[in-house]
């Protein structure tokens, strides 16, 4: 087992828990959070935005829900709705799911993890933050200057012709690509160059995994959406006839442009929500993962098979017979390493001593949702049945199970397991669970109506419906507000714990990677030495003090704690 | 830990400078040798990137070719592929210069690592240079994207017979001026029928009156960035200052090169007047002298061919200016002395992004330039 030992004190080999000064206070000021290089900094900062992205977003969602109660009109007309579910879709989309996990959780945590001082490239890490703020500044001037009403899409020819912001949101989600490309490319560069001595990359946590499979995607798909973005808007402004079939050109290239960034990009928002399960669960349960090696290659597998699948959206599109089918095949083997995944996190808990945990409830909600997610993606890759379900509600809780549900609801339980880390304070753990039973029972309220919506006929992005769906639909905007209110008590509950919350130990919940060896929260550089990295799931390496309130490693838990957790004091 | 503990302070002060002092070694890399790999890694995903981001352009080349060979086969006539050839010519010459400054690096000569990143400067401006001449010449041949095409058929080429003479297009910038200038060429055409040659004569002055704007604001240029250069250069606290300055007069004149050798090329290399023997046989025969300059029949989606070629050039030259904006950052540091035998990276970095722009413009020339 590694453990930071400072070797030069022969006192004590006792972790320090905590320290006065931390990335967090060590230097003040609006300057030194806008100019940081320090990646846990920037992770903050992207935290905060995805968390003002997410309730923005939600908004919307809770405004179109709110006008479903009824068929007629409440409040927004056919315009006003197409505007407020291309921004729900598009802010959800790229500014909170792609960002949520990898720039946000992943900033602050992959160095911690791998035991270094930072990420490859700390400057262009800073610079994608910028990205992100230009990319999402061109996002509300779109809404400002006559918003949007292509869907999150951008189907030509439509995007063509409406004379909506069009350019602008395609300006937004050019420079967000970037941002995006740079995260990943940083990513990998920093998990390939800079993990410390004794971590060979199946002794890497399975986290690490999962943004390197994401960041693998980031850097291969998303320039494409760069070039197709770009195409459209040159489309717009000069009408050179790419995809304009009024002057030749094809807007089914349109598709096949957008959907080989955006299918992959599916993978990029739920690879990094699995790697969060995969530790969530094994140091929840206390037990080491199942199926090391599996988890590590499924997600590399579904990077692979995320690449060849993006014509499963076409299939209405008029692409070949022989095509569509090979699609549907490919598409059918994604389930595989999926369903590796949960299997393995299932075997993972069987015999565990599990701990209903906040983060472990968000964990076991992800299983639950994405299970019914995944499969009913299975009904939509069928050609027979897709042709029902196309464009249909069973379409939009498909995705909402995928996306919403496993994306980020694995985002919550990645904030709430590593929150002691990255706050220093615990939260309290009773809102948090009411909290997560709120959003779980919400979004399957939400949701599920629509499954069964979608299997009789409701087409999506209409603003109104036929009188027998609206008991579904009032289930489903009850769901929503549960929703809604679960998620401002969750993130009420974490607020408040940086005020009045317990101080947190170096190693609450008895996790055996690394970032659990630095104090909560760590200082500036996270590690003076490279620490030594064993396997990050040998959970016994880790025991429990009663007089910290967290875990220590268990050749240290007979030591003079007393001295050290004073001198972990005396220093503040 | 509990050291580093007590020394908290400190570090916050200096960063972590207990392990090393190299200003030349950013704090959280361990070794040059690290830093050096995690540059190189880098690198090369970046340039991953890039490539996946032009194959949206190739897509689009490849789907359009296969549904349209006869447009690309018509409207390729029109680029002039001796310009296209002298600007491959200098890219690569500017990618050997490129590889060349790497090694000097590597070597620890800063003088020839300055003079070839001089020179690859040089050379990048020169092929702008040469584009803009293109791109401008296209423009006033109505030869632009989508529906600001205007078919060389009304220009009265078709009467001609002769194969249409060399052809640029329309940088980004000039667009929307070149549109007009096409249109009222149209006009004049239509209105005046004078003789195709005359024609073209026309639109040629037309392409070097628009290049004099680029012209005055190149010598422009030349002069400040000059008098600065020469100003600063006496001061050693302005190293950085006079070296930009240096960088736009080398640019400058670059581009100068570049527009006035085409120039230069289009008014007395090539296109040679009709020889006597045409002429008796168009006077003679004009039936069987029409039929042995046959050309191809303009189709329908020509204009495609132009939205191709001006995305796909205009993207590469977007790249073209920041491999000059990178390039000039070298050169400034390399005035500082940055560059030592240990630490070359940032050189050998920027040459592979090079050698990709480069690359990416072997592959463009036959594509657009080379289809007959």
């Amino acid at each position: 087992m590694a453990t930071v030992v400072d070797s030069s004190n022969p006192k004590s080999n006792f972790p320090i828990q905590y320290r006065e000064l931390n990335y967090l206070n060590c230097s003040k000021g609006w300057k030194s959070w806008f100019f940081t290089l320090d990646h846990k900094r920037i992770g903050i900062m992207y935290l905060i935005g995805v968390t003002i992205a997410f309730f923005l977003g939600g908004i919307f969602a809770v405004l179109l829900r709110t006008e479903l109660l009824s068929p007629a009109k409440l409040f927004m007309g056919p315009d006003s709705y197409n505007q407020m579910f291309t921004l729900h879709g598009a802010i959800m989309t790229f500014l909170v799911i792609i960002p949520g996990v990898p720039a946000a959780i992943g900033n602050i945590i992959l160095p911690v993890m791998l035991g270094a001082k930072d990420v490859a490239f700390p400057r262009m890490n800073l610079g994608s933050f910028y990205l992100w703020m230009f990319g999402a500044a061109f996002f509300v001037a779109a809404i400002v200057l006559g918003g949007l009403d292509t869907g999150w899409t951008f189907y030509t020819p439509y995007s063509i012709t409406t004379n909506t912001a069009v350019i602008t949101a395609l300006f937004g989600v050019f420079i967000l690509g970037f941002s995006s490309i740079f995260t990943g490319l940083n990513f990998i560069v920093t998990i390939h160059t800079m993990r410390p001595p004794g971590m060979t990359w199946f002794k890497m946590p399975l986290f690490l995994w999962a943004l390197y499979a994401t960041a693998l995607i980031q850097i291969l798909a998303t320039p494409v959406l760069g070039i197709t973005g770009l195409l459209l808007i040159v489309e717009r402004a000069f009408h050179i006839g790419i995809f304009d079939p009024a002057l030749g050109g094809d807007p089914v290239l349109f598709q096949h442009f957008f959907w080989f960034y955006s299918h992959p990009a599916v993978y990029v928002m739920i690879l990094p929500a699995m790697g969060v399960v995969s530790e969530v669960i094994a140091v929840h349960s206390r037990k080491h993962i199942f199926g090391y090696r599996f988890i590590a290659y499924s997600s590399i597998a579904i990077a692979v098979f995320g690449f060849l699948v993006w014509g499963h959206h076409m299939f209405v599109s008029g692409q070949s017979k022989v095509v569509a089918v090979v699609f549907s095949g490919i598409t059918f083997s994604v389930s595989i390493p999926s369903a590796i995944k949960v299997f393995n996190w299932l075997a993972t808990m069987y015999k565990g001593s599990i701990r209903f945990t906040t983060a472990m409830c968000y964990g076991l909600a992800f299983i639950f949702i994405f299970s019914i997610g995944g499969l009913t993606g299975l009904f939509l890759a069928t050609l027979a049945t897709d042709i029902h379900l196309h464009d249909t509600y069973f379409v939009v809780a498909h995705f909402h199970y995928v996306m919403m549900g496993s994306s980020l609801v694995g985002l919550f339980a990645a904030v709430h397991h590593w929150w002691p880390k990255i706050s220093g304070k615990m939260f309290n753990e009773f809102w948090g669970r009411i909290a997560c039973l709120g959003v779980f029972c919400g979004f399957n309220l939400t949701f599920f109506p629509q499954f069964i919506l979608g299997t009789r006929g409701m087409p999506r992005r209409y603003y109104t419906y036929l009188p027998e769906f609206q008991n579904l639909h009032i289930l489903s905007t009850m769901g929503a507000y549960l929703l809604g209110i679960s998620s401002a008590l969750m993130v009420g509950t974490l607020i408040y714990s940086i005020y009045y919350g317990k101080r947190a130990p170096a190693n609450p919940w008895g996790g055996a990677s690394l970032e659990w060896q630095c104090s909560s929260p760590p200082p500036s550089n996270n590690f003076d030495h490279p620490p030594l990295a064993g396997d990050p799931y040998v959970m016994e390496s880790v025991v429990y003090n009663e007089e910290i309130g967290g875990y220590v490693p268990a050749e240290c838990q007979g030591d003079n704690k007393g001295s050290v957790t004073a001198s972990g004091d005396k220093e503040v | 830990m509990n050291t580093a503990a007590t020394t908290t302070t400190d570090e916050n002060a200096d960063g972590h400078d207990h392990e090393h002092h190299d200003p030349r070694l950013a704090h959280h890399f361990d070794s040059h040798q690290q830093q050096f790999d995690t540059g190189k890694l880098g690198i090369w995903l970046f340039l991953v990137t890039e490539v996946l981001f032009f194959s949206g352009l190739f897509g689009f080349y490849a789907v359009y070719r296969s549904l349209h060979p006869e447009v690309f086969l018509y409207a390729s006539q029109f680029l002039d592929t001796t310009l296209g050839a002298a600007n491959t010519v200098v890219l690569l010459f500017s990618s050997l210069t490129m590889a060349w400054g790497v090694r000097c690096a590597q070597l620890g000569n800063t003088r020839g690592l300055l003079i070839c990143l001089v020179t690859t400067l040089a050379c990048a401006a020169i092929f702008l240079g040469v584009k803009s001449f293109e791109y401008t010449e296209k423009a006033h041949h109505g030869l632009l994207p989508g529906n600001m095409y205007h078919s060389p058929e009304d220009h009265g080429h078709a009467a001609e017979a002769a194969v249409p003479v060399a052809a640029g297009g329309a940088d980004a910038a000039a667009d929307h001026a070149t549109a007009d200038h096409a249109d009222a060429d149209h006009a004049a055409a239509d209105h005046a029928a004078v003789p195709a040659v005359h024609q073209d004569d026309e639109l040629f002055e037309k392409t070097k009156h628009t290049l004099s704007y680029m012209n005055s604001f190149l010598w422009a240029v030349i002069v400040l960035s000059g008098i600065a250069f020469g100003v600063l250069m006496k001061n050693p606290n302005k190293k950085t200052l006079a070296t930009v300055a240096g960088c736009f007069l080398i640019s400058a004149i670059g581009m100068q090169v570049g527009a006035f050798a085409s120039v230069g090329y289009h008014q007395f290399g090539h296109a040679a007047a009709p020889t006597d023997q045409d002429i008796a046989m168009a006077e003679t025969a004009p039936a069987e002298y029409a039929k042995q300059k046959e050309k191809v029949p303009e189709p329908l989606l020509a204009r495609t061919f132009f939205s191709v070629y001006f995305c796909m050039t205009g993207v590469h030259a977007i790249h073209i200016i920041g491999g000059m904006i990178a390039i000039s950052w070298l050169i400034v540091r390399t005035v500082h002395g940055a560059f030592t035998t240990y630490y070359f990276g940032a050189v050998d970095f920027i040459g592979l992004y090079w050698h990709l722009v480069d690359l990416i413009w072997i592959y463009l020339f036959p594509l657009l330039y080379l289809i007959n």
